[in-house]
Order: structure tokens, then sequence, then C-alpha cells
């Protein structure tokens, strides 16, 4: 346990040095806080402009403060998914393909240390990451349209946590099964697009696909009611999240670390 | 003008604070950071020139690792 | 006692045997030098040694590995180009192993800043890895690598990399570290194990062709040998010698033709009378016993 405190410290202490702790944050505040101020001033800014003509009644329906809560957060699962994997695809691959991990690892180190320790250090980025974004995303709606209830809040960010952890520790096994970080990256990224317009396509189908999780927000966000289906859901995203890490562990047990 | 009255100062602000300790940092890690994907020179026009996007695409793609 | 008991290892690289089966034991508290020339494949017997390849065959079996066959508690290993993480400061980095290895951070601590002492980088302890010199990148390696203690410290080519100056300072490091631990280390420079070890291993297309003490090795190869050096050389000189009686073999560098004989004062007379009548300029005429280079030359080259 002391080893393991000893290797995610070390990913902590990476993350402050080379900013990780500073600019995924703040990113995730921007990306979602966009959404609030667009939808807001966007009609002020078109009046100011003047691309209307004389005498046009200007009429836009204002948007309800859920439906911009719910398009805010769509912003990370485009946006921070692309931060996400483009920052997490050379966690493991790397190091290896550097040589540090081999430096590492002759050392008594766990496998199973090293590969969990790496991903527990990013999976506390990006619920930080998240957490500040959205609650900035919420809060900046609640002023500028109508408060949204924070239980309501705390669910969608849940799910969308769920949905983002996925992604991660898909890259982290790509990252720790490949020894290229960017092959690790397209793979990822590719398979997170396939799941994401496949389940969409037919959701009917594949209402237990993690990635309807983040629709399942959405809709929770928009009726106010949480689908049935999102049970299922997390229960596969769990899952799936579990498998993934197992088997990065796996593979990268049998790998040999000298090139 | 009546468009920037109708701003809500205390919304807009803190994202502008936000934007300059985004940019600080980045030059601080680009004057650190011993090579960059591409020449570094170019990463000092991106961070200054493109808004918000400058300094985030800088972290997400301009910094190299190894 | 013996530390390490290595049996038929062979290593494949895609159908391309590197390794072509090693046998050898290693002594408690030796310093064992493993030499030989770009490629025969010493890079890859230490990284099989230390656990980072696997064999395509045979065992290395140590004899106090634990029951899972981890040996890495017992080892420090310092690769050809150490990478370190360059945003730790040296400090940082050896705590960190330190740690890793099991000792407390108290431990770590003081144990870290003995060794930056030791190999004497105390005064860069908090700069930041990315700033050091290859030569200070070569000793934050070798402290990292005994930071835990090990019974054996494996380094792979640790003074090639390094200008003259650095050099001599590892290699004196290494005679200290020899009380301690026993090392073994690679090199294809014969001197540097010359001067640090006691024992030697020549490798060569991934085999031994050679090992022993260094004492073994003389004696082993004790032979007589008569250097000439002409000022010019002529035609049939070579033969003339090679084909004598008295001649075992001969090693013709340039002007200087090296004949081991079966016995040295016939051949004394014999030779000299030889040359006086063909009137072969001589510059030098030395009888010596054969050095070490003479052996590994001789090994290298058959």
């Amino acid at each position: 346990m002391s080893q393991w405190m000893t290797l995610f410290n070390k990913e902590v202490l990476e993350m402050w040095r080379n900013f990780k702790w500073i600019w995924v944050p703040i990113t995730f505040i921007l990306l979602g806080v966009s959404e609030p101020l667009t939808s807001y001033y966007l009609p002020q800014i078109i009046k100011s402009v003047g691309g209307l003509p004389e005498g046009a009644i200007f009429e836009m329906p204002k948007p309800t403060a859920g439906a911009v809560l719910a398009s805010g957060l769509s912003q990370y699962s485009t946006f921070g998914v692309l931060v996400i994997v483009l920052g997490t695809m050379g966690i493991i691959a790397g190091e290896r393909k550097n040589g540090v991990a081999a430096m590492i690892l002759v050392k008594p180190v766990s496998y199973f240390s090293y590969v969990t320790s790496k991903w527990a250090g990013s999976l506390l980025l990006v619920w930080i990451s998240l957490f500040i974004g959205y609650i900035s995303t919420w809060y900046y709606t609640g002023q500028l349209f109508d408060w949204v209830p924070i239980g309501e809040f705390f669910q969608s960010f849940a799910l969308y946590g769920l949905w983002l952890t996925v992604i991660l520790t898909v890259t982290v096994f790509f990252s720790a099964a490949l020894l290229s970080p960017g092959l690790a990256g397209f793979i990822s990224l590719a398979l997170a697009l396939i799941v994401s317009i496949l389940s969409g396509a037919l959701s009917h189908l594949l209402e237990w696909s993690p990635s309807q999780l983040t629709s399942y927000a959405g809709a929770l966000l928009t009726g106010g009611k949480l689908p049935s289906d999102t049970m299922p859901a997390s229960l596969t995203a769990l899952l799936l999240i579990v498998l993934f890490l197992w088997f990065s562990v796996f593979l990268f047990k049998k790998k040999e670390l000298a090139a | 003008m009546e468009l920037l009255e109708g701003l809500n100062w205390g919304l807009i602000a803190p994202l502008f604070i936000i934007q300059l300790i985004l940019l600080i940092v980045s030059f601080v890690d680009l004057s650190r950071i011993e090579k960059t994907n591409g020449p570094k020179l170019l990463w000092v026009f991106i961070i200054i020139f493109v808004t918000i996007i400058g300094p985030i695409l800088y972290f997400v793609i301009g910094r190299r690792n190894d | 006692m013996s530390l390490i008991q290595i049996k038929g290892l062979k290593k494949s690289f895609q159908g391309n045997q590197v390794i072509k089966g090693l046998d050898f034991k290693l002594e408690k508290g030796k310093c064992i030098a493993l030499l030989g020339p770009n490629g025969a494949g010493k890079t890859t017997t230490l990284r099989m040694l230390s656990g980072l390849m696997k064999p395509t065959e045979g065992s290395i079996s140590f004899s106090e590995a634990k029951k899972d066959g981890d040996i890495r508690h017992l080892i420090g290993y310092l690769p050809q180009f150490p990478v370190f993480y360059d945003w730790m400061s040296g400090f940082e980095f050896l705590q960190y192993v330190g740690k890793l290895a099991g000792l407390t951070s108290k431990e770590a601590k003081e144990r870290s800043l003995k060794l930056l002492e030791l190999v004497g980088i105390i005064d860069a302890k908090n700069r930041r890895i990315g700033k050091y010199s290859g030569g200070m990148r070569q000793r934050l390696g070798i402290a990292q690598a005994i930071i835990n203690r090990p019974q054996l410290v494996i380094l792979d080519e640790p003074v090639s990399a390094l200008d003259p100056f650095g050099r001599r300072e590892v290699l004196e490091l290494l005679e200290r570290l020899k009380k301690e631990t026993t090392i073994l280390f690679s090199t294809h420079i014969l001197n540097d194990a010359e001067e640090v070890c006691d024992e030697i291993i020549f490798l060569h297309n991934g085999e031994i062709v050679e090992s022993g003490t260094m004492d073994d090795l003389r004696e082993r190869h004790q032979q007589a040998k008569i250097d000439l050096i002409f000022h010019r050389k002529t035609e049939g000189m070579e033969r003339t010698f090679r084909t004598h009686s008295l001649t075992k073999s001969i090693l013709v560098d340039g002007n200087r033709i090296s004949v081991f004989v079966t016995n040295v004062e016939s051949a004394r007379k014999e030779f000299l009378k030889l040359i006086y009548e063909k009137e072969w300029q001589l510059d030098k005429f030395e009888v010596s016993s054969m050095t070490l280079e003479d052996v590994f030359m001789k090994v290298v080259g058959k």
C-alpha cells in the first residue's frame, strides 16, 4: 500500500509540475461556461451587429435553464473527451518508449500498482476538472437563466463522470498494450466515436451502452426525469472499467520492458 | 456600446482572469520545456494570438514529454 | 558461494539467435566484467539477468530469489542510456526509487543524501535532472542502482559514454563499490575491465569464448611471444615466420609481427639468424609474454 501511495503521489506531483492541475480544470470551465454565456448574449450580439432588416421583430425563444446546462455538459463528451484522451495516451506507452518504465520496474515494483496508480492519478484529475468545470457552468446558468436543482446537477455529474472514466480507462488500456502513444490515442478516440455513434443510432437496441449515459444525463436536465435505462448503462460502464483496467495490468505484465 | 453595458461583469471578469492564468502558465511551461512538437517560436505566437484555444492547444499537442 | 547460476541461456529475436547458450556462475562479492566487442550480446545478456527480457531458452537461478521467481529486490540495474523523470530533481528521484524499493521515507532520504555524496553530485541535488550533464546522469544512474543495497549490481557500459575524466571518476567509484557488493558490468574496453575486475567473461557473437580470473587467463594464455617490428615489411616475411618450425601462431599488425613460439631460447637464436641472413631491417626485437590485450585479440579473432 505504501508503495502504491508512493507511485500515486508521484503522478499527482507530476501533474503539478506540468501544470495539468491548472490547465485541465480551466479548460473544462471555459468549455462549459461558454454555453450559457453565448445562449444568453447571442440575441444581443445579433441585434447590435444589426444583421436584421429594419423593423423586423427579433424573436428567439429563451431556452430553459436545463437545456442550457445540458448543452454545456455535452461539451465534455466531445472536447472533454479529446482533452482526456490526448492527455492520457502517453501515460504508460510514453514511459515505456523513453525507457523510464524499465528504470522503475527493475525495482521491486508491483505491475498492478504501477498501472493502477497511473490510472487513479488521471481519474482524480478528470473528476476534479469535470466537477470544477460543471459547477461553474451550473452557476453561470443559474445567474443568467434559472437555477437547476442541485440534485439534478449531481446526478448528471456522476453519469458524465462515469462515461469519461470509461474513456480514460480505455485510453490507459491502449497505452499499456501499445508502444506508441499516438496510436493508443487514435484507437481510443476512434473507439469512443464509433461507440457513441452506434449507440446513438441504435439507441433502442443499445440502451445499456455506457455512451448513452450522456444522453440520459441530458434527458434528466431537460425533462427532469432519469430514464430507466440509466441503471443498466451505469452497470455496463462499471464492468467495462474493471475489465479494461484488469486487462491493462495483464497485458502490461506480459510485455518485455526492454524493446 | 449598448452591448457592453448589458454585460454582467461579475460573470465575465472571472473568465478573463482564468484566461490570463492559462496564458501565464503556458508561457512558464514553454520557457521551461526543452523541446516542443514543432518550433518553439510558433507556439509563442499561437499562445499569444489564438485566444483561449492557443494555450490549451499548446498543452494538448505542443508539449513533448519524452 | 554462488549468487546466480546461468544455464544454457539463449535468446532469439525474430528467429535470429543473438545469445547462443551461455553457462556461468557469479560468485558473491566479486567484480565481473562482461567483455566483448559491440554486438556481442552483452546488453541482451544483462537485460535477461535483470529480468527486463525473458530468455528464449535456459535458466537464470538466483540462490535467494523469492518463491514466485521475482529477483528484483536482489539486483540494481543501470541501463546503457539511463532515463529519469527529467522534471524531478536528483534528490527527489533517488528518494522516489528508494521508497519504491521498500525503504521508509526517512531511510530513503538519508540513503539518497549519502549516495549523492558518494557519487559526487550532492551540489546538484536540487537541480532538475533535465539540466544534468551526461556524466551526472551516469552517476545518478549508479546511485539509483545501489539505493536498496542490492546483492548484485548490473551496469551496462557504465563508462563508455563518458569523457576520459568522467570515466576515471566512475571507475574509481566502482572500485569503492566493489567492497560492498557483487558487480557485473559490461564493457568493450579491456583496460576498464582489467582495472576494476577480478574476473572476466569474454563474449563474442553470443557465446562465451573465454572466462576466468585475470590471473587464470594470463596463465592459461601464457605463451612465449616474440614481437618483431620491421622498418619495412617485405614480401615473404609473414610467410617465413608463419611456416617456421618453432612457430605456433602469428599475429600481424602493420609492420609488427608477433610470433608465438614453442621454445623461446631456440626461437631467439633462429629468428635473429634468419633476419641477419635475409638482411631484413629490424627496428625492434622483443621477447615477452602475452598481454590480456593479446588474449582478447586472439579470442575474438578466431
